[in-house]
């Protein structure tokens, strides 16, 4: 059965917008990342695709309909990296296109050659990276032309990390004991506010990770969800070279440092690697939602009857016991129509019904998101 | 569909309907007005006698449980509240079919177990009609409307004040003027919901029509049924059309003696309207009875057994200014 009772809104007082932020906090532990759901290497919640080029990590095994992903993790070097070489080199190729490919989405291209630019650790892309000199870094250049790449997914980045939210703890101790109190470094974007501390560019705000010493260690990517670590973030300068050569125990070749998994090993490989040494993740998420407020102004004077069989009874309202009785009508349900033909384009329900009778004028306020 | 949780402060939970979505992505979403609805309260809730007193007199209904809202557009508000300013209305005017048999006699049909026949005429023979199997019926003759622009039978209702038999207010011109008229709730005409796979439209009744009796004397005219006016409201239901038929005055009167009211209508309190409707079948109806009907439907008639086939659907006929609903359950039926 269709209404014919319509109100009217004026488009100028009855309808506003209104824009919201919401925040969802992501605890990640490590154990999702390695180990929960199966032996190191034959987890079922991590998928290898044939292709080489990257590990997705799921929160569950994925053949479930249940697992939802959560990030993908990358290893690439540049071609003018020190890692870039022309023998045992491991997926080479793919390496520097999983590097080239996010930086020119996240970076852009620049100078006269048009080359990719540079990820740096620093809020300025000049060229000129700060590393410190007591992390030992892959390179030793002032950029950083290698490292690992985390993207999380929509479904838990949401519009963008929230600044200043960010955190990450990584392992660089041994291979069998790759965290505690000496071998795990917390990194996070403390430095970096809504207002301070990133800088912007083709892929959105960038802001950087330091660990709690300040050092630089990676850079996280906000409205992409996009994380480099460095390699330094897995090294220490004050560890013992039997611990730096411990950075992944491949299957075959046995233990490898960063550099030789990163070059000598496959990509899946140096993602193994890197997931064993992910002691947890957390962030908040960013959601904008743009709302409209539809002012559903019922006034006094009408709207106390109703249409509804039960309020008669043999043609008498029940709710009265003579006509000098106020009226009196229940709200449930209110309908947002496109024009007067009835078409129902919204509804809202309220949580309990609400009593009208001429005595009470209401504003009920209906909220759209978008 | 969930029951919203009432144990805390009041809550609106509000969702785009299928329309609203669709709207959206052809880029036509403009919402211009709203109405209100309460399709879960059940007012005989309302104790006027509460031992309590009046602040108890609602207490269960405002106790409701309300469900979520859905995304169906015919779920949507089915009843709506009403922009009536008046105050002092004890009154609403309720629809009902009128099936006395004076009334047969001029054409309107009765429901054969509560369904309302309508015949399709297009697999007819000359020794067999489907509206002579109806009639030979040997368990009892089926009264039927023909489905035609030429039909002359029809579901006849009524609209009015049924207060009860010689209870106040009787039905007399005075309180129709006084309980009806003065208080706007006589309709022009009534919006009939039909299901546009089977029917093309709804007759209903012309400008010449007339629904008068007082005393001895009678005026009643319902034949010369028209077609009615295709309107652009929507029911919310998939396939349905709506069309607006003529409702005339029902002068159906009390008077002292003799008072033969009882006769003509079945509205027992002072009458706003009388109209009708009798459905135009669609040409071609075959695969239909298939799809959403019945085949092979024996009726054994005097003349022997027939095989017949039918579509039951709904019409749905409510009010343009007042309350007043009903529902007639249709049968459309056909031979073979």
């Amino acid at each position: 059965m269709t209404i014919t009772a319509f109100e009217l809104f004026d488009t100028d007082t009855d309808i506003t917008t209104t824009r919201t932020l919401l925040h969802e906090s992501i605890p990640l532990t490590g154990s999702i990342v390695s180990g929960t759901y199966g032996a190191w290497l034959s987890e079922g919640n991590i998928k290898n695709y044939s292709h080489g080029m990257f590990q997705s990590v799921y929160d569950y095994p994925y053949l479930s309909s249940s697992a939802n992903h959560i990030f993908d993790i990358a290893v690439g070097y540049d071609e003018s990296s020190a890692l870039s070489g022309s023998s045992n080199r491991v997926q080479q190729a793919k390496k520097i296109n999983m590097y080239n490919q996010f930086s020119q989405v996240l970076l852009g291209y620049t100078g006269s050659n048009n080359t990719v630019r540079k990820f740096e650790l620093d809020l300025s892309l000049d060229n000129s990276g700060s590393f410190p000199t007591t992390v030992p870094l892959i390179t030793g250049s002032t950029v950083c032309t290698d490292g690992v790449f985390i993207n999380f997914t929509r479904l838990i980045t949401k519009d963008q990390i929230k600044m200043g939210t960010f955190s990450i703890t990584v392992g660089y101790g041994a291979w069998a004991q790759s965290f505690g109190t000496a071998g795990q470094r917390v990194l996070s974007d403390s430095k970096t506010t809504t207002s301070s501390g990133s800088a912007e560019t083709l892929g959105g705000d960038y802001g950087v990770l330091y660990d709690t010493g300040s050092t630089p260690h990676g850079v996280v990517f906000y409205e992409s969800g996009i994380v480099l670590l460095s390699g330094s973030a897995f090294k220490s300068s004050s560890a013992p070279s039997s611990i730096a050569s411990q950075f992944f125990r491949h299957p075959t070749l046995g233990f490898q440092t960063y550099e030789q998994a990163i070059t000598g090993s496959s990509i899946s490989g140096s993602c193994d690697a890197v997931r064993h040494r992910i002691r947890n993740i957390s962030f908040n998420n960013n959601t904008e939602i743009n709302s409209t407020i539809y002012f559903c102004r019922v006034p006094h004077n009408k709207y106390n009857h109703s249409s509804n069989p039960t309020y008669l009874s043999s043609s008498t309202i029940r709710v009265k016991n003579v006509a000098s009785d106020q009226p009196i009508a229940y709200i449930t349900t209110i309908g947002l129509y496109g024009h007067e033909s009835g078409q129902l384009l919204a509804i809202a329900k309220l949580s309990e019904p609400l009593r009208k009778d001429p005595t009470n004028e209401l504003t009920l306020r209906v909220r759209l998101d978008y | 569909m969930a029951f919203l949780d009432n144990s805390g402060d009041i809550i609106l939970d509000a969702v785009l309907t299928d329309t609203g979505r669709r709207k959206m992505a052809n880029g036509t979403f403009r919402i211009k007005s709203f109405a209100l609805g309460d399709d879960e309260i059940d007012y005989s809730l309302y104790n006027k006698n509460h031992p309590s007193g009046s602040a108890y007199y609602d207490l269960e209904i405002l106790q409701t449980p309300i469900f979520e809202a859905t995304t169906q557009t015919h779920a949507g508000i089915n009843y709506g509240l009403m922009q009536t300013t008046a105050t002092d209305l004890l009154y609403l005017p309720t629809f009902h079919v009128n099936a006395l048999r004076e009334q047969q006699n001029r054409g309107a049909v009765t429901g054969s177990n509560g369904m309302y026949y309508v015949t399709d005429a297009s697999n007819d023979i000359t020794t067999a009609t489907i509206g002579d199997i109806l009639t030979k019926r040997t368990a009892g003759a089926i009264k039927y409307m023909q489905g035609t622009t030429a039909a002359t039978n029809y579901v006849l209702m009524e609209s009015g004040l049924a207060t009860g038999w010689d209870a106040v207010p009787v039905g007399s011109e005075a309180n129709r003027t006084s309980y009806l008229i003065a208080n706007d709730l006589v309709e022009s005409g009534v919006y009939v919901f039909y299901d546009n796979r089977f029917f093309e439209g709804v007759m209903g009744l012309g400008s010449m029509a007339k629904f008068a009796a007082m005393g001895s004397s009678d005026s009643i005219e319902l034949g010369g049924m028209v077609e009615g006016n295709t309107q652009t409201i929507s029911t919310g239901l998939d396939n349905y059309s709506t069309m607006a038929v003529g409702a005339i005055a029902n002068k159906v009167y009390r008077s002292a003696s003799p008072n033969t009211e009882r006769l003509w209508s079945v509205i027992s309190g002072p009458r706003a309207n009388a109209f009708v409707i009798s459905p135009i079948i669609k040409s071609g109806l075959d695969a239909e009875y298939a799809r959403y009907g019945t085949l092979n439907h024996t009726i054994v008639a005097s003349d022997g057994s027939h095989t017949t086939r039918y579509i039951d659907t709904t019409i749905y006929v409510q009010g343009v200014l007042t309350p007043g609903t009903l529902q007639i359950p249709i049968r459309i039926i056909r031979r073979g």
